[in-house]
């Protein structure tokens, strides 16, 4: 089921201050995909969450889920979240500790009255589902962080919801754990066909996991598109830095007319990947992730995207080496193979591939 | 989904404001009125005969004594106790929560009587054996003095003392001690420059909540001071409005203004004590034991310490009442004594009708008041920790201050007004009176389970299709079992074992178990008293057990 939102808005007011959550946000998220949303703690993304549930009630605008419309302002319609038959996967995985298993996945059936045997046979199907035969009756509080976090998964998809939400649901779990976790969260909701709108600050959840992603800061949205395009081609500082590790080159377009455009800087002139809005005279900023920038020895011959410069500082951190390198004026930090011979200090030369230098608007 | 709530908080605000701020708004009117009967006609004489009183500054200097002593014996126990507990290997660690629990469950005016069985100065059984036994003729060791008023109150008020530092105490961030040891100083060195200061804030709200406590006491001075003529502020108090000639609701409740004034005032330093002691103390998550200090040779002497005190403290007094009530008049344990034993005392208690009237009374009010009671701090606790406005805090302020309330005072306050009403000289009158005085007993046990339910058990139970009242009966109550339960049987054995306001508001129809006893204390009928106090204990016993396995029923998880 799709879900719509129209110029949603809801403030918090503490200790005399407004703080806007969330500024007329607008937001299609398409049905049947995994729909993240990521952005740094406080930037109202779970608050948004919250309200597509019914948890939180919006200031204004309008929420619609499928064909219905479950929250409008305007209408005065406020659907109440046990109504809204969907899924959610809280952060703290809300296991009921006074129950087992059983009923706690039973529960959602339970709820609406479904005939016994049905319930039963439910309950089973979706505990195999998530791979928990046989734990019917444990005590619920009995169970692993990832046994119980599947234990979420299950209430949360046994009513067979249109739409499951999730609030950052592998942030209570070891580094290792959550990367499984992940990946079989992933296959879970591929098999499913379901709509999943996911809350996340982990860029590297948001990057594997999703469809599409929209990064907010501030109560808004600042870019919606899939992994691949938010990460390689944002139009937007915020987005770029919040979502990995990159350099930032401030400058000026020179020409379009090439292959490349050419943008003026502080290093030298660098050739990168075009950008329709960027006309000859802008002002722009040109981005460069870290593991682009390839080391070459320092008697490499000159050429497009060839600068000269020094390693200031060098990290070994097992699977990489990370440092920084001086060119003229601007520290550049760069990831390179762990077999590279570079040491501290030296002069090196250093190339960046154009197809990942992108422009940034100002 | 607002509107429930809203209708919710004004008319709590309106339950528990008529519950404790009626007492205090009658007595302040009832002092300044010329007698019960004329209600209305205002005069200042009471404050001028109750101050001007050249009697009344022994009896101040007796409080503060008395108050202060205690609070002085039960702190330092409490710490020495906690301190073992926490930070030693002191052998049998279960025994610190017994001690720290049972003796809620002996009745106060037992304990006090079971030192006077031992230590009156005519007939008192260490007094006998010290003269019959071992010849010491003339001796006459007597309880019936300030040392011994303080002595008994002191250790009554222990448990209360141990559970405030307790927490403290190993919530307490060890890395303080263990960076003093490091700079070379000895464990001793450590506890007085480094542990005992940073638990100070902690020490202090004990200590003011024990002379709370004193303060309101009223069998230790009645059963133990009243016959050595020492009077306290509640013992003035019950003899203005219960001997002589005369008595005098208008001078009791000037009496009462001054102690509930720094019952208030004490209150309000402790809140602000223990909120102090949150900043102090820190508990660190990192999840480390606390290190423990091996006493060596002095692990087993310590711990015979404890084992005395928790047999002074519990045993002793049931022990020595059960004999009295088998044995025909006050005698030293022999063979001639274990001859004469009967049911004499118990067959005489269950044949006097007051004594049964009395008992039933008190099974009444500690089973429906606990229950009636348990239901109001039920939705107190619920506006306090989930509606969370500014009312909320209203109702927060209003339910503590009756913390603060000494028996006697409210009582004299009550009366005021329920001489007004029909109800005054029910069995209502005294529901009414218990629930407003002991209501925060109570609420914080289910403050406290709410704050545990985290917002997220509700939220996800909403989401998954279950209404608010289904998420109330499926999910909210179930957790707050054990909450409502601890607060079930606290509110059921402090009715079960009222005295102080009782003994204020029981009119002839009305006695109850407490008061029953005071007045054969009063008559000198031990045998009886005991017989009837070892009832009162198994009571309260009985109904602790039956609510502990109703809740252990009602929590079990596995189908």
């Amino acid at each position: 089921m799709e879900i719509s939102i129209r110029r949603l808005s809801k403030n918090f007011y503490s200790e005399g201050k407004t703080i806007a959550a969330l500024a007329n946000v607008d937001l299609n998220i398409p049905a049947n995909r995994i729909f993240t949303l990521l952005g740094p703690s406080g930037c109202g993304k779970t608050t948004l969450l919250r309200c597509i549930v019914g948890l939180e009630m919006p200031d204004s605008g309008e929420i619609t889920i499928g064909d219905e419309v479950v929250f409008s302002a305007e209408k005065g319609i406020y659907v109440p979240p046990d109504k809204r038959k969907l899924g959610m996967v809280f952060q703290t995985y809300a296991i009921w500790p006074h129950m087992n298993v059983f009923d706690n996945v039973a529960y959602p059936l339970q709820a609406r009255n479904d005939p016994r045997e049905e319930i039963r046979k439910k309950v089973e199907k979706t505990l195999h589902f998530v791979q928990l035969d046989g734990f019917e009756n444990r005590p619920a509080t009995k169970l692993s962080g990832g046994q119980q976090q599947r234990v979420a998964l299950a209430r949360a998809l046994v009513a067979e919801p249109k739409v499951i939400l999730f609030d950052e649901p592998l942030s209570n779990l070891d580094a290792k754990l959550r990367e499984e976790t992940r990946k079989e969260l992933r296959s879970f909701l591929t098999e499913l066909k379901i709509t999943a709108v996911y809350v996340t600050h982990d860029r590297i959840e948001a990057l594997s996991l999703s469809d599409a992603v929209a990064v907010m800061k501030s109560g808004r949205i600042v870019e919606t598109g899939t992994p691949w395009e938010i990460y390689f081609d944002s139009d937007r500082r915020f987005v770029a830095d919040f979502i990995g590790r990159a350099n930032f080159i401030e400058g000026r377009v020179a020409s379009t007319a090439d292959r490349f455009t050419m943008i003026d800087s502080a290093i030298g002139p660098i050739a990168s990947e075009k950008k329709i809005d960027a006309s000859p005279g802008k002002t722009v900023t040109v981005c460069i992730r870290p593991e682009f920038i390839r080391v070459l020895k320092a008697s490499h011959k000159d050429g497009e995207n060839i600068f000269r410069g020094k390693v200031e500082s060098l990290v070994f951190v097992g699977d990489a080496y990370e440092g920084e390198i001086r060119v003229g004026e601007t520290l550049l930090i760069f990831r390179i193979e762990p077999t590279t011979a570079v040491r501290e200090g030296e002069e090196i030369a250093l190339h960046f591939d154009p197809r990942h230098c992108s422009i940034l608007l100002n | 989904m607002q509107q429930t709530r809203t209708a919710l908080t004004p008319s709590l605000i309106a339950i528990v404001g008529f519950l404790t701020v009626c007492p205090v708004v009658m007595l302040i009117l009832g002092s300044f009125t010329k007698g019960l009967g004329a209600f209305g006609s205002f005069t200042l004489e009471k404050y001028v005969k109750a101050y001007a009183d050249p009697a009344f500054a022994d009896i101040l200097v007796n409080t503060a004594v008395f108050t202060i002593g205690s609070a002085v014996v039960a702190t330092v126990l409490a710490l020495f106790l906690a301190y073992l507990n926490t930070r030693t290997n002191i052998p049998f660690k279960f025994m610190f929560r017994i001690i720290s629990l049972i003796p809620m469950m002996v009745p106060h005016i037992l304990f006090a009587v079971s030192w006077v069985l031992l230590l009156n100065p005519s007939n008192g059984m260490i007094n006998l054996f010290l003269r019959q036994v071992l010849g010491m003729d003339g001796v006459a060791l007597s309880i019936y003095t300030m040392p011994g008023m303080i002595l008994v109150e002191g250790l009554l008020d222990l448990p209360i003392a141990y559970l405030v530092i307790a927490p403290a105490m190993s919530a307490f961030d060890v890395s303080l001690e263990e960076s003093s040891k490091v700079c070379g100083a000895s464990n001793l060195r450590t506890l007085t420059k480094v542990t005992l200061p940073v638990l100070r804030p902690a020490i202090l709200a004990a200590m003011t909540l024990v002379i709370v406590r004193s303060l309101a006491s009223f069998a230790v001075p009645s059963v133990i001071g009243m016959p050595g003529r020492i009077y306290v502020l509640a013992t003035h108090i019950y003899r203005v409005v219960a001997t002589g000639f005369a008595t005098d609701y208008g001078l009791a409740a000037a009496v009462g203004m001054s102690a509930l004034a720094v019952s208030i005032t004490l209150i309000f330093l402790y809140r602000h004590l223990t909120r102090e002691g949150e900043k102090y103390v820190t508990i660190s998550s990192r999840g480390y034991r606390p290190t423990v200090i091996d006493l060596k040779k002095a692990r087993y002497p310590l711990f015979g310490i404890v084992a005395l005190l928790s047999f002074v403290l519990i045993v002793l007094p049931v022990l020595v009442l059960f004999y009295t009530s088998l044995v025909p008049y006050s005698m030293v344990p022999s063979a001639k004594a274990f001859a004469m034993m009967s049911w004499k005392h118990w067959i005489a208690v269950l044949k006097d009708p007051i004594s049964l009237l009395s008992l039933k009374n008190s099974l009444y009010l500690g089973v429906g008041g606990a229950t009636l009671g348990i239901v109001l701090s039920f939705f107190v606790a619920y506006v306090i920790v989930k509606v969370r406005t500014k009312a909320s805090g209203v109702l927060e302020s209003l339910s503590f201050l009756s913390f603060s309330f000494p028996g006697i005072v409210v009582g004299i306050g009550f009366m005021w007004f329920f001489v007004q009403t029909p109800l005054y000289a029910t069995i209502w009158a005294l529901l009414i009176g218990y629930i407003a005085t002991y209501l925060p007993y109570g609420i914080r046990p289910l403050t406290s389970a709410f704050v545990q339910i985290h917002s997220n058990l509700e939220e996800s139970s909403r989401v998954c299709g279950g209404g608010r009242l289904y998420t109330m009966r499926r999910i909210v109550i179930p957790l707050l079992i054990p909450g409502i339960v601890s607060g079930w049987i606290l509110m059921a054995t402090m009715f079960v074992r009222e005295l102080s306001l009782s003994v204020v508001l029981s009119r002839p129809g009305t006695e109850v178990l407490a008061v029953q006893i005071f007045r054969f204390a009063e008559d000198g009928l031990w045998g009886r008293l005991s017989a009837l106090g070892i009832l009162m204990i198994f009571i309260s016993t009985t109904l602790v057990i039956i609510a502990s396995l109703v809740g252990a029923k009602l929590t079990k998880v596995d189908k």
